[in-house]
């Protein structure tokens, strides 16, 4: 849950990227990271594990600046896809604020895609949070292995098969060359403080 | 498409895919590739082709293993552990637990062994060892450190029946046939039965069904603030009876509550299992000195889960 001090006029909030592993959470984080060195506000540090795959999680600490008054920072995870870390993963979502889900566009990972969903849909629930309520974008990762024909997902068919019920802000992006993550992330900090302002009316 | 455009074709997304780490994916395509190649007959180099893929499938074998085997919570550097503790705790047995959490075991005992000092963190720290010990070692070792303690006199009787009470289940539980013994200060209560803390203990509802909760979320069913789940750190347990501490800034949230309200709607966080169940309101202070000034205790005994 986000960490409000009224007095002091902060607010510090989570965002979690969630996804299938090897889909891209941890590249977006890292072009967060290289690319917006203003919102930057501290190391990114990243728990790997042999082979560069996040074992832990990824973590990135941003501020915001003052939005109505009020010192915003937010504190960025990526979560460990792999199925034998869910209890990490769990660990991490919890008191999430707002949750990037990054999809991977190529032909071969659309189940993981949709178990991964399912996945986060079942651990928001252990928290008491539903998956319609909860500030979620979506990001359709890797579109430009197109451009080297690797067979990838239609915009329309991943919007059918992840997005068809939440109908929740989606964009394409290619993170490793940087298209899309920072409307992604944008979105999400915009839906983010949105219903923190909803629940805590912190903005006067 | 022409045959060897499509074999071109199944070798450059099976790269792609070994690139990405998806390594099932790329062994599929290096499959099917390969048997692609087995079926022209005139192919200059088929033998080589095919003995190079083959030595791609093997070396996609090795890796994934190396994954699926790998430790799934190694020991991490001492920065990787103490930003756990950072994000992941509040106060020092928080940020103990939450190494525990992440399976970094040894360095949880060092931590949570330093809070066994600590009058406050003392049985839940004990409590903690405990399951740390079982996660690396083994029940044996945790019941051997029972005994250490019961020898010793860092715990006093009540507090290590409070641990005796945690353990006894666990051991049950996996179908060990050892009792533990009660401290003796405590059953000398029990016998006696003159002091109310020996009363409780031999009261029908024992304070061993109850798991250790590390936060609890409250539904409110009424008031200014009902339908909304609120998530709360339990600071300390004792048996079924949950401490929470709420900061000042969130004294809205629990303005309405008062002594003997009942909460019916609770989510129980433990490390091993979540429930639902309802609790009632047993005592809710402002604490007036201290760090937490101003801040509010507010105690829940728990009555069903
Ligand atoms: N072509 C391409 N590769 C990407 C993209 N995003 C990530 N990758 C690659 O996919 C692999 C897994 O990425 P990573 O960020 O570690 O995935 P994570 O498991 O979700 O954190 C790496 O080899 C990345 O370089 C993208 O947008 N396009
Ligand atoms: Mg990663």
């Amino acid at each position: 849950m986000a960490i409000f001090n009224l007095k002091k006029r902060e607010i510090e909030c989570k965002v979690v990227y969630y996804g299938p592993g090897r889909c891209g959470k941890t590249t977006n984080l890292e072009y967060v990271f290289k690319s917006y060195k203003k919102q930057v506000t501290g190391e990114m540090v990243s728990i790997n594990t042999e082979g560069d795959r996040t074992l832990f999680f990824d973590f990135l600490p941003i501020g915001l600046g003052k939005i109505k008054g009020c010192d915003i920072r937010v504190q960025l995870y990526t979560v460990p896809g792999q199925v034998k870390y869910s209890s990490t993963r769990k660990l991490v979502l919890r008191g999430v604020d707002g949750i990037v889900f990054v999809a991977d566009s190529l032909e071969v990972r659309r189940e993981k895609n949709m178990i991964s969903l399912k996945d986060l849909q079942s651990n928001l629930k252990e928290y008491g949070k539903s998956i319609f309520k909860v500030p979620l974008i979506m990001q359709y990762n890797k579109r430009d292995l197109a451009d080297e024909g690797i067979p990838l997902m239609s915009i329309e068919q991943m919007d059918r098969d992840l997005n068809r019920q939440l109908k929740v802000p989606s964009f394409p992006g290619s993170a490793v060359k940087g298209t899309g993550v920072g409307v992604t992330l944008k979105t999400c900090l915009m839906e983010t403080l949105k219903s923190l302002q909803r629940e805590f009316k912190w903005a006067k | 498409m022409d045959i060897s455009l499509q074999i071109k074709s199944l070798l450059n997304e099976a790269e792609l895919y070994r690139a990405q780490g998806l390594f099932p994916e790329a062994k599929d395509k290096y499959h099917a590739a390969s048997v692609m190649i087995h079926k022209i007959d005139k192919l200059k180099n088929k033998d080589n082709l095919l003995k190079a893929i083959s030595g791609k499938i093997q070396s996609l074998e090795k890796k994934t293993e190396k994954v699926e085997t790998g430790p799934s919570s190694p020991e991490l550097s001492e920065k990787g552990q103490n930003l756990i503790k950072n994000l992941f705790g509040e106060n020092d047995l928080q940020k103990a637990v939450a190494l525990a959490k992440f399976g970094q075991f040894e360095r949880a005992i060092v931590e949570l062994e330093a809070l066994l000092r600590d009058d406050v963190y003392r049985v839940d720290a004990g409590k903690n060892i405990i399951r740390c010990k079982m996660a690396i070692a083994s029940v044996d070792d945790a019941i051997d450190q029972y005994h250490q303690w019961l020898a010793g006199d860092l715990f006093n009787g009540h507090q290590l029946e409070s641990i005796r009470t945690y353990l006894q289940p666990i051991i049950d539980r996996k179908g060990i046939d050892k009792i533990l013994p009660v401290p003796v200060s405590e059953k000398d209560e029990i016998n006696t039965g003159a002091d109310s803390g020996g009363i409780e203990f031999s009261m029908p509802e024992p304070e061993e069904e109850i798991l250790d909760i590390t936060s609890i979320g409250i539904t409110f069913t009424s008031g200014t603030h009902k339908g909304k789940m609120v998530e709360f750190d339990v600071n300390f347990q004792s048996g079924g009876t949950l401490s929470l501490i709420i900061s000042k800034n969130d004294k809205g949230l629990i303005e309405e509550l008062k002594k003997g309200d009942d909460l019916d709607d609770i989510q129980f966080y433990s490390p091993i299992a979540m429930f639902k169940g309802t609790a009632v309101v047993a005592n809710k202070t402002r604490i007036d000195t201290g760090p937490k000034q101003g801040d509010f205790c507010l105690d829940l005994k728990v009555t069903s889960t």
